[in-house]
């Protein structure tokens, strides 16, 4: 084994960078002021016809020029996941100061969470194979349909060709992709690597979506995105992309950057639940977080912010909140609680987006308010209203999915 | 080197085009069996090529007990979990005793994943209309769906992810895995791949015209293209003194592996080979070895015309005249390119290479190609022993992947 691998110990993993590409707004400017403003993006959906469902809403990426970001070479050759992944990795590299060249190249690389990838193109190229025949099939959507279509096409754009992968699992899938870049940093195999999340809205998507009963109102009431409120009544989708870029602490000071936070440490955890269910018991959620606590090296006392993965469902974000019930309830100051779902919407790979959110968070010490809760589950620390400020020196960003599958990260602040 | 931050592999499953467990595959690698004949999951009348490596004779209840449902689980869900239960058996792991559930995880290298079911479904939509087909038949359809099923079938409490770089998924799930226990996020791991064979995918790889109408033949002057075919390959990964100290057997030890990109196409490979020489160094670094210690390389060889050439160029350029005398093999030749599982199917290749103390042939090689010149083991099997093998997966995307694996010797490799 390689003798240089370094432990959690001995290196220290950075967000220097964030690129997103969010229904409110592109850009960390844009993202950032919305976002602390208390702005929800959430409307009736206007990319197709949603009159033949019970749900309207949803969250959709407007206003977004690719030419802006894009070479129109390789745009021509890119679908909506792509197109968003790569503006979204320009933005976090630009904003980390990082100019792609020869001398550099090899080391910078992308680990990117995908939860349905593509389902636009995936619909398109099925339905004329079966419906056509193979002989109708356009070979230019081949590449598109495979999940790893982003980070290759976002490689191909802007010329990095260090470590690269495509994970997916499920609502986990960009904090899945994160964990695994922090650790790729720690190891030494990349000096800089992207991370994040991607999902978009497609009609067929969104319509699966309202026949798996996901989809408020889900009680016949007023549609709309509660997450932890007493009257929530099921998701509002989303779509967007957010990546951070991650580099060891010395490598952030050698080029003189002031990082936006470090990430400390993460843990992963399953608990046994149907593929399609989400947990309805907060055991699973307790020992993830333990994990990434221990991981971490800090303990439960020592955290002041979580950002949430609650989304306004029925089953999650009661479970949530039992599990943060559980771990802080006997603490002196609860930590502060925000869930960016109700702003936002559930865009499943949502992580990429929040890991850029709560960086900007930390660097700012601001919390953004949970849009659309009012009347809380629990009487947590859940910030709801307006914007909270306060002093965040460790925070938690949770990763919960359908099937069991949980994916907490330690973020610290590194300007004390 | 620490004792405990060595992994190794304690347990092999796999159904596949020439074998339906571990003791068949054993046998039809070293006899040179061809598993790419005719298919007749599904009718190839419309396609460029008629043949694919199928696995045959598989019913799924004959492997997996009444103990466990498997009601909503897709073809490749039932694939892989029957491989599963096979490498478990066999690392003397099942029935699974409780203790070890609690850090035990699944990485699973996924590609079609229920998109063979999605067909039907979808093709029901086309003769009912979208209002009267049920959705729950979409349960099983999305690759992640493997990982959950295995977990909480046996109610694991570890990590869950699924890779989604196409041909190279399997590798870099085993890898990854690896990873999780040396920084100790899990404490036994299952990993592998699943490919089922669907007429989606079949379709996208005629349109590419990547595919050789009659069967592949890697490394030959008038190769044609690639076959493709189906798998499951699982392995059961754990901490060696773990292993030692339950007495189990061990197959052998992943001793490093590397990932790296292209950077250059979506569907075709860099002709100058940079992103396969980058992958391979990479893997030689994070195993410490030099290129003196590798016996055997077990090529990714799809047998496309460029695939082929840029992977010689590329063994060439990193072991220089030592290429020629490291026999190089393609065993999808034998058991056909099974895309998001070949990384993980022809990592147990490489192990019970090790473990047995042969090296399976190139098939259906006829004719020497100038610009393929290695000793491409075409004359079939080889008996000698062997210390440690490299793997390659290469994949759309420009995702690369190199796995090294070493036999288990008490001091280390090179020390038995």
């Amino acid at each position: 084994m390689d003798k240089n691998r370094r432990t959690h110990k001995e290196a220290k993993v950075v967000v220097t960078g964030v690129g997103m590409v969010t229904p409110l707004g592109i850009g960390k400017e844009e993202f950032g002021r919305r976002l602390f403003a208390g702005e929800c993006a959430i409307d009736v959906i206007k990319a197709f016809d949603t009159s033949s469902f019970k749900s309207h809403l949803g969250a959709e990426v407007t206003d977004f020029v690719p030419r802006d970001f894009i070479s129109v070479k390789n745009l021509r050759r890119m679908d909506r996941t792509s197109i968003m992944s790569t503006t979204a990795a320009r933005l976090a590299l630009d904003d980390a100061g990082i100019k792609i060249n020869e001398e550099n190249r090899d080391r910078v690389g992308i680990i990117l969470g995908t939860s349905f990838g593509a389902t636009d193109v995936t619909v398109q190229f099925a339905g004329t194979l079966l419906a056509e025949g193979p002989a109708f099939v356009n070979p230019i959507l081949v590449p598109n349909t495979v999940m790893n279509a982003p980070a290759g096409h976002a490689s191909i754009e802007l010329g990095f060709r260090g470590v690269n992968t495509t994970v997916t699992h499920f609502a986990v899938s960009a904090e899945t992709a994160l964990a695994y870049a922090v650790e790729e940093i720690r190891r030494g195999t990349a000096d800089f690597v992207l991370a994040g999340g991607v999902d978009i809205l497609s009609k067929f998507y969104y319509e699966a979506l309202t026949r798996f009963r996901s989809l408020s109102p889900l009680d016949g009431s007023k549609e709309a995105c509660r997450p932890f409120d007493e009257a929530r009544n099921g998701i509002v989708v989303g779509e967007g992309c957010g990546i951070v870029c991650l580099e060891s602490w010395e490598s952030a000071v050698a080029r003189g950057r002031q990082p936006y936070c470090e990430i400390k440490g993460f843990g992963l955890g399953s608990s046994p639940t149907s593929p399609t269910a989400w947990p309805d018991d907060p055991a699973g959620m307790k020992q993830t977080i333990n994990r990434a606590l221990e991981n971490a090296e800090i303990r439960a006392r020592d955290i002041q912010a979580i950002y949430a993965a609650a989304n306004g469902g029925k089953v999650l974000d009661a479970v949530e909140v039992e599990a943060y019930a559980e771990i802080f309830m006997d603490l002196e100051k609860q930590p502060s609680i925000t869930s960016l779902k109700g702003a936002l919407g559930e865009s499943f790979s949502s992580g990429g987006i929040r890991a850029c959110a709560l960086a900007l968070s930390m660097g700012k010490n601001i919390m953004p308010p949970t849009v659309g809760l009012i009347k809380p589950i629990k009487p947590l620390g859940f910030v709801a209203g307006d914007k909270r400020e306060m002093r965040i020196n460790n925070a938690i960003l949770a990763g919960i999915s359908f099937g069991g599958t949980y994916v907490y990260l330690v973020f610290a602040n590194c300007d004390k | 080197m620490n004792k405990s931050k060595r992994i190794v592999i304690t347990g092999l499953g796999t159904l596949n085009a020439i074998a339906n467990n571990i003791p068949e595959f054993v046998r039809a690698l070293q006899e040179g069996f061809c598993g790419i004949k005719a298919i007749d999951l599904f009718d190839t009348a419309e396609f460029r090529s008629k043949n694919g490596g199928q696995i045959k004779n598989f019913t799924a209840r004959d492997y997996i007990p009444r103990d466990f449902s498997i009601k909503r689980m897709s073809r490749a869900d039932m694939l892989s979990f029957a491989a599963t239960l096979e490498a478990l058996r066999d690392a003397g792991l099942y029935p699974l005793p409780d203790l070890i559930k609690g850090k035990m995880g699944v990485a699973i290298g996924g590609g079609s994943g229920g998109l063979w079911e999605a067909e039907s479904f979808y093709i029901e939509i086309l003769k009912k209309g979208v209002r009267k087909v049920k959705f729950s038949k979409l349960s099983s359809v999305y690759c992640a769906s493997s990982a959950d099923r295995i977990a909480s079938s046996l109610g694991l409490m570890g990590p869950k992810t699924t890779f989604m770089t196409a041909c190279s998924a399997g590798a870099t799930a085993i890898g990854y895995a690896r990873d999780l226990i040396v920084n100790d996020h899990a404490s036994i791991m299952i990993a592998g791949g699943v490919e089922p064979m669907c007429r989606i995918t079949y379709a996208a790889f005629n349109a590419l015209k990547s595919v050789d109408p009659e069967v592949c033949r890697p490394f030959d002057k008038n190769r044609n293209g690639l076959s493709l075919g189906e798998a499951a390959a699982v392995m059961v990964l754990e901490p060696l003194d773990n292993a030692l100290n339950r007495g189990a057997k061990i197959y052998g030890e992943i001793l490093g592996y590397g990932v790296t990109c292209d950077s250059f196409h979506m569907t075709a490979p860099d002709e100058q080979a940079s992103g396969a020489v980058r992958s391979m160094r990479a893997a030689l670094k994070d195993s410490g070895l030099s290129i003196d210690n590798i016996d055997y390389i077990n090529a990714h060889g799809t047998a496309t015309t460029v695939n082929d050439v840029m992977e010689t160029k590329a063994i060439k350029e990193v072991f220089g005249k030592r290429a020629y005398s490291i026999p190089v093999s393609s065993t999808k030749s034998m058991h056909a390119h099974t895309l998001g599982a070949a990384g993980a199917l022809e990592g147990i290749v490489c192990v019970l290479s090790l473990q047995n103390g042969f090296i399976p042939p190139t098939i259906n090689y006829r004719d020497e190609d100038p610009l393929c010149d290695l000793d491409y083991v075409t004359d079939g099997v080889r008996y000698t022993p062997l210390r440690t093998v490299l793997s390659n997966s290469f994949a759309f995307g420009g995702n690369n992947t190199t796995i090294i694996f070493g036999k288990y010797a008490e001091g280390g490799v090179g020390n038995g």
